[in-house]
């Protein structure tokens, strides 16, 4: 099929009478009406199917309830002579690092000071206190929590085995985008030089360009520098 | 009406197969009657779509319980402005709303496209007749918002009180707006695709469609970052919440587009990636879609575990597959044009920002799915948070910050080393000096020096650009610099509206780094009590608590704190934080009791008071200086700003629409003569 884009501009489109007029309801008012009526028959097809697919899932909620009892007490007996060895502000930077179990998505610090309703951040950070009173050093409360609740015990996952993969394929993935980038972006740096030296002394544009002259594209060239 | 809705749903779903149908038979055989009739099939589909949502407007606004959504999101006593915006409060309503708004956006391609881009349009319509069949079915079959209950409850169960937020009423349909858009310029992308027509013409249909849901999903973002900040009350506005990445990721790849398309403009190059990008874009925001329905990761968005999390599974595995199919056919019709000439050009610096904004996609993307991940390899579970994505992501921001001002200081084609030191000196020279003084200021976090240091290398450039532009206008026209300026802009909308997005981005930047220096306190305060504590430019304010009141309102028992701030003797406005617990109209407490934050905003920082409860005459309340602040709102909307600039059509396109008009340079006639 060889038609141009004047030509198909004409032929799909909207329909027209024999006359070439644009005739925009003919059909189509007709197909409309028959698709309406199809639809009242079919709407019952749909209804059963819909029963059919069972009833619908349990109404969404906008944001997930607490659970409460998520709570699970991380206790370890006080050091010998325990003296605490964080401050109040350790302590804050510390509870950053550990996620409320009660199914926001905020650390404990965040939610004991933002919502009194949640009794599990509360409950954690008396845990902490305990830990931190009993001298325990904030990796050691760390692993504690880890040990009761998991590793969703902590805000981020720790930078060992697997999780590596987390922290590093972003990096590998940027490093090897820019360097295949810069050694596609060479390669074409010189296929172009190698073209240029190629191409007859006088100028591209007149010799494979029909009907563009010299001095156009001489124009053209210097307007996209300018605009650079 | 509302069985009107109701029915009007299961009709549009058979317009939209009738238009898919119709509009792919007309593409094939080439019959304009089955093209128009696809056409008509796709208003009148729009059409049942617009009853539907009247339909489910009527329930909500007349609370007819009967119907499961009406009673699951709003009760008798909600205020009528959150019966409206509960449409899309919750997962049904949503969908409803999505399938409002791309019928809408189907409606506007297919009429604007009515005598122009014919050979594309069978296949556009069809795309996205297709797309929006796949809405209506996902909300008709998996997700109804007429479902009827069995019996009829006395109330509702309301409105999630953090949703009862004029942000809230805003910030979806927004985002909902940007995301939706994407669906333009992917049908245009597939149409082009299918029929070999790949040259500049579909680009320049999509652009503006691209530039349409880049501002939208700008605005819908930043609202979003808003509404977190003042109602979610953990004392920032961006949390690496999967939603929130969901959000993110089609502005990244849609930004990528909106640079590399301009090589494509200019050089005929990157055919293929512009094709890949706009895909992409309109896959990320159904994977975002999927990510946010199917409660696969913790949010505190999420909308509870469905069945249609598997609906958009399956569509998004379908749209990959046929475009990748359709991409790898047409591999040959996707050769470059022209070739890059060196590597210092504007083409190489595009493409390394492209770079960037991909990888920073892919990062988040990487991030929001790790948990999965994690589960499925070894089993255990883990949480993927702020400090992952932080030590991901602002390297890669500072990168993408940098280029932002390297892009347009370089020539196309080939940049010489005259044009490099002149274009350069004076904005690197700025950017230095701005790290100087951070340094001689006593400032010695790395990531915010880097951040300003840039900023100012980036804000340099962009009033060097402005600055030579106005110059030049003033000498050649005589204009007053405000007229020079306005009129350079108006000029060349594209050119320097992007620069005007560019100084948002950087004020954006600038802002994120001053939440480094955020300081937080916790406080117990009976009434009368002061303390007084130190903000992060090292000024003591003290806080005198005014007591606790108790209150009811419309709809709520509010508990309220008032504090009264002072610096250096000076009293500041008072600060009023709230605990609200809502009740349905028989006074029954539904949902959990919320806070709502009390603000100071000011240019240098915000004072931001949460009541965290009350135990007796205690109040718990933890005080936050967030720095810099009300900057990201600011550099958000001037983000925005500069977008519709680039976007508004120009003074000689608005011309043409209504009648031809030349326009010939006098050096051109004679150059041409």
């Amino acid at each position: 099929m060889s038609s141009s884009p004047a030509d198909v501009s004409r032929s799909v489109g909207a329909p027209r009478t024999a006359d070439g007029a644009v005739s925009p309801r003919a059909i189509p008012r007709r197909a409309l009406l028959r698709g309406l009526g199809i639809g009242g028959g079919a709407l019952g097809l749909v209804t059963v199917a819909r029963r059919a697919l069972g009833a619908q899932e349990t109404p969404a909620a906008n944001f997930a309830p607490m659970e409460q009892g998520a709570y699970r007490p991380t206790l370890r007996d006080p050091k010998p002579d325990a003296t605490p060895r964080l401050t109040d502000a350790d302590r804050d930077a510390l509870e950053h690092r550990i996620k409320c179990q009660c199914g926001c998505i905020l650390d404990i610090y965040t939610c004991r000071t933002t919502d009194f309703t949640c009794q599990v951040s509360p409950a954690m950070h008396r845990d902490v206190m305990r830990l931190v009173a009993g001298g325990y050093e904030a990796e050691e409360i760390l692993e504690a929590f880890v040990a009761t609740y998991g590793e969703v015990a902590l805000t981020a996952p720790k930078k060992e085995g697997f999780n590596w993969a987390g922290y590093l394929a972003p990096g590998i993935a940027m490093a090897t985008g820019a360097v295949a980038l810069t050694i596609l972006l060479r390669k074409w740096a010189r296929e172009a030089r190698t073209a240029a030296a190629a191409r007859p002394a006088g100028g591209l544009g007149a010799a494979t360009l029909p009907g563009v002259s010299a001095e156009e594209l001489s124009r053209l060239d210097r307007a996209l520098r300018e605009e650079g | 009406m509302i069985l009107v809705g109701e029915l009007s749903l299961w009709i549009a779903l058979l317009m939209c197969a009738w238009s898919v149908t119709l509009s792919f038979a007309g593409g094939v055989t080439r019959r304009p009657e089955l093209v128009a009739s696809g056409e008509r099939g796709l208003y009148a589909g729009v059409g049942f779509v617009i009853l539907a949502s009247a339909g489910l407007w009527t329930a909500l606004l007349t609370s007819d319980f009967s119907l499961r959504y009406v009673a699951s999101f709003t009760s008798a006593n909600l205020p009528t402005v959150y019966k409206i915006s509960a449409f899309w409060g919750g997962q049904a309503g949503s969908l409803l709303f999505w399938c409002l708004v791309l019928g809408g956006y189907a409606a506007l391609a297919t009429w604007t496209n009515r005598g122009r881009n014919r050979e594309l349009m069978p296949w556009v319509t069809g795309t996205n007749a297709a797309v929006l069949l796949f809405f209506v079915m996902a909300t008709a079959l998996a997700s109804n918002p007429f479902e009827r209950l069995d019996w009829v409850p006395a109330d509702g169960r309301g409105l999630n009180p953090q949703l009862q937020n004029p942000a809230m009423a805003i910030h979806p349909p927004l985002l909902y707006l940007g995301y939706v858009a994407t669906a333009i310029p992917f049908a245009f992308a597939i149409a082009a695709l299918v029929t070999r027509r790949l040259d500049a013409e579909w680009l320049g249909a999509v652009r503006r469609w691209s530039l349409v849901s880049w501002v939208f999903l700008t605005l819908g973002i930043v609202m979003g970052m808003w509404w977190a900040y003042v109602e979610l009350g953990w004392g920032g506005y961006w949390m690496w919440d999967p939603v929130e990445n969901a959000s993110l990721l089609p502005w990244l790849t849609g930004t990528a587009f909106l640079h590399s398309i301009m090589i494509q403009e200019k050089r005929g190059m990157l055919r293929k990636w512009n094709v890949t990008l706009v895909v992409g874009t309109f896959l990320l925001s159904i994977l975002g879609t999927f990510i946010t329905r199917s409660g696969i990761i913790q949010s505190v968005h999420s909308f509870a575990q469905s069945a249609i999390g598997a609906w958009f599974a399956t569509f998004f595995v379908l749209a990959l597959l046929a475009t990748i199919a359709l991409v790898s056919m047409r591999l040959r019709d996707l050769e470059a044009q022209a070739q890059l000439e060196a590597m210092i050009s504007r083409e190489a610096a595009f493409l390394y920002n492209n770079l960037v904004l991909v990888g920073i996609a892919f990062s988040v993307l990487w991030g929001t799915l790790f948990p999965i991940l994690s589960e499925a390899v070894r089993g255990t579970k883990i949480t993927v948070g702020e400090s992952f994505f932080n030590a991901v992501n602002v390297p890669l921001g500072l990168l993408l910050l940098a280029l932002t001002g390297v892009g347009p200081l370089i020539a196309w084609r080939k940049a010489s080393v005259d044009n490099i030191r002149r274009q350069f000196v004076g904005p690197a020279a700025f950017g230095l000096l701005v790290g100087a003084a951070l340094l001689v200021l006593g400032i010695r976090k790395l990531s915010p020096i880097v951040a300003w240091t840039l900023a100012g290398f980036v804000a340099g450039t962009i009033v060097q650009e402005f600055w030579k532009g106005v110059g030049a206008r003033r000498r050649m026209y005589d204009e007053s610099l405000p007229r020079a300026f306005a009129r350079l802009v108006a000029r060349n909308r594209r050119r320097y509206g992007g620069y005007i997005v560019h100084a948002g981005i950087v004020i954006l930047f600038a802002a994120f780094a001053g939440m480094a220096f955020k300081k937080e306190y916790d406080l117990t305060l009976k009434a009368g009590e002061s303390a007084t504590v130190v903000d992060p430019y090292g000024t003591r304010w003290t806080f005198t608590s005014e007591g606790l009141s108790e209150f009811k309102a419309l709809n709520r028992d509010v508990l309220t704190l008032a504090l009264r701030p002072e610096v250096d003797g000076v009293r500041l406005p008072l600060i009023t934080s709230e605990k609200r617990q809502h009740r349905d109209s028989r006074g029954a407490p539904t949902f959990q009791p919320s806070t709502e934050v009390g603000i100071l905003s000011q240019q240098r920082q915000d004072v931001y008071v949460v009541l965290a409860g009350a135990i007796g005459e205690d109040a718990e309340v933890r005080i936050n200086f967030n720095p810099l602040v009300v900057w990201v709102w600011n550099g958000g909307l001037l983000m925005a700003i500069g977008g519709l600039i680039v976007m508004w059509p120009a003074a000689d396109r608005r011309r043409r629409q209504v009648g031809y008009v030349a326009e010939l340079e006098p050096q051109a006639i004679g150059a041409g003569a």
